[in-house]
């Protein structure tokens, strides 16, 4: 048998919808809770359970979440973009810049790129070596078809435009050292937002 | 429609899937067998004039070819998906990727049940589930245009859209009277069935959908936060079918699941 979609209007049809599955769902939780106590499982809300295959910018494969374990800051950005993607990467570095030394070296950073296609390892090489940016930030070059999943766990909202320039959210996401999205950033210039440098901050104290 | 899992239940979902199998850690998406039973057809690529105006200068734009399933994924697909990747059942799926309604109008975490089509497009599941699967087919969702493009041709013609009746009757896409709502509906003319169906589709960037449900103008919203972000317009405001569903899909967050949408993977040309 066929079952149909509900016809009201959407929003009707998922109040519906919600109000039937809900039951399932917290029968399945209360079950579950003894057992939830397991250590060192990701945390639900980690975006490291994407599962997504990269390249950094010395060619070295490695998994989305092998960044797991310190907090990140983490962008998307394109190589062949003059406008925005500088700044994201002056507005970085600038940040780190402004961290105490001790926390500077604790703090990962990871610039994933939107054009895969374009972006090969050399070329993210190439955009470390011209911003001068610290060795230890990852460059990293998604699979092609992993993009969309990364910038939808990051909430980075792309569009390729024919001419090959890509419109892009330009911003800086905090993760967890479980992955754990804690803050952003919208950047607007080469100026790190204060606010945002002490949520930095605050992770690192917490990742202690 | 939903934006956000319901507070009280979010929680009891985390605590379920805290105690899932660790997914980062498991085999890749390439491990996964593709699956036999789908078909794909060949949509050669054109050049196109798409409903919604995008930020281009142009109205017309370039689709490359490229591969679209023939069919929905089914009911029965997405069970033997989750065989395969069982990290993505209702119980076990993380948090970050849930959604109350996700898969819950299925009998068991496993199986649709007896109640519901094998063979009916799977709904209920949300874009990051649907991106999973054609990931692991080495796919991908399609984008709005290729969609778009896909679905001009009716059965005999590749670009039925000056064809106001063949138009008007897309009214109802979404619905179960709509055109290509019947099972045995014929396909169009590139062997593609549905397109005009009683179910939604998620495309691939419909978080970029820069349509009415976009954040600018909105509490987070900012106009800078895209370089070269302009306002949208619709190139033919009377392509009712493509209007109606390019607003859906782009007020859609990713963890969204409707009743009415389900999913088809595509593949660029090699």
């Amino acid at each position: 048998m066929n079952i149909r979609p509900a016809l009201p209007p959407l929003g009707l049809a998922l109040c519906l919808a919600l109000g039937l599955y809900a039951g399932p769902a917290a029968a399945q939780a209360a079950s579950a809770k003894g057992a939830a106590a397991a250590a060192h499982e990701l945390a639900g809300e980690s975006v490291y359970h994407l599962q997504a295959g990269l390249v950094d910018q010395h060619g070295q494969p490695l998994q989305w979440a092998d960044l797991r374990g310190r907090p990140q800051l983490v962008s998307m950005f394109y190589a062949n973009c003059h406008l925005m993607c500088p700044l994201i990467l002056e507005n970085a570095k600038a940040l780190q810049k402004q961290l105490p030394e001790a926390e500077r070296g604790r703090l990962g950073v990871a610039m994933i790129t939107l054009d895969p296609a374009r972006d090969t390892p050399e070329a993210m090489a190439e955009v470390a070596r011209n911003h001068r940016s610290p060795a230890d930030w990852r460059y990293l070059v998604p699979a092609n078809d992993d993009v969309r999943a990364l910038a939808s766990v990051l909430d980075v909202r792309y569009r390729f435009r024919e001419d090959g320039s890509i419109n892009h959210t330009s911003v800086l996401v905090l993760l967890d050292a479980e992955g754990r999205p804690l803050a952003r950033s919208e950047v607007k210039g080469a100026a790190p937002d204060p606010a945002f440098l002490a949520q930095v901050r605050a992770a690192l104290a917490a990742a202690d | 429609m939903e934006r956000k899992p319901l507070p009280l239940l979010a929680p009891a979902i985390a605590a379920v899937l805290a105690i899932g199998p660790a997914l980062a850690g498991a085999a890749g998406p390439a491990a996964g067998a593709r699956d036999p039973s789908i078909a794909w057809q060949a949509i050669p690529g054109g050049q196109f004039r798409s409903a919604v105006r995008f930020e281009e200068a142009t109205a017309t734009l370039p689709v490359a070819s490229f591969q679209l399933m023939a069919r929905p994924v089914t009911n029965a697909q997405f069970a033997a998906f989750l065989q395969r990747q069982p990290q993505w059942r209702r119980d076990r799926v993380p948090a970050v990727f849930s959604s109350p309604g996700y898969l819950g109008h299925w009998a068991t975490p496993e199986e649709p049940g007896a109640r519901l089509d094998p063979d009916a497009p799977v709904v209920h599941v949300n874009w990051y589930a649907a991106d999973a699967f054609c990931r692991e087919q080495g796919a991908r969702l399609p984008d709005f245009i290729e969609w778009e493009y896909a679905a001009a041709a009716d059965a005999t013609r590749a670009d039925a859209r000056g064809d106001r009746q063949w138009r008007l009757r897309q009214v109802n896409d979404g619905t179960p009277n709509a055109p290509d709502a019947a099972p045995d509906a014929a396909p169009n003319v590139y062997g593609v069935h549905g397109l005009h169906g009683a179910y939604w589709e998620w495309t691939g960037d419909f978080s970029s959908l820069l349509g009415q449900g976009d954040r600018r103008g909105q509490d987070d919203g900012d106009a800078l936060q895209f370089c070269g972000g302009s306002a949208l317009a619709f190139n033919d405001a009377a392509d009712y079918g493509v209007v109606k569903r390019f607003v859906l899909l782009s007020a859609l967050q990713p963890g969204a699941t409707l009743g009415n949408l389900g999913f088809r993977c595509a593949r660029s040309q090699p």
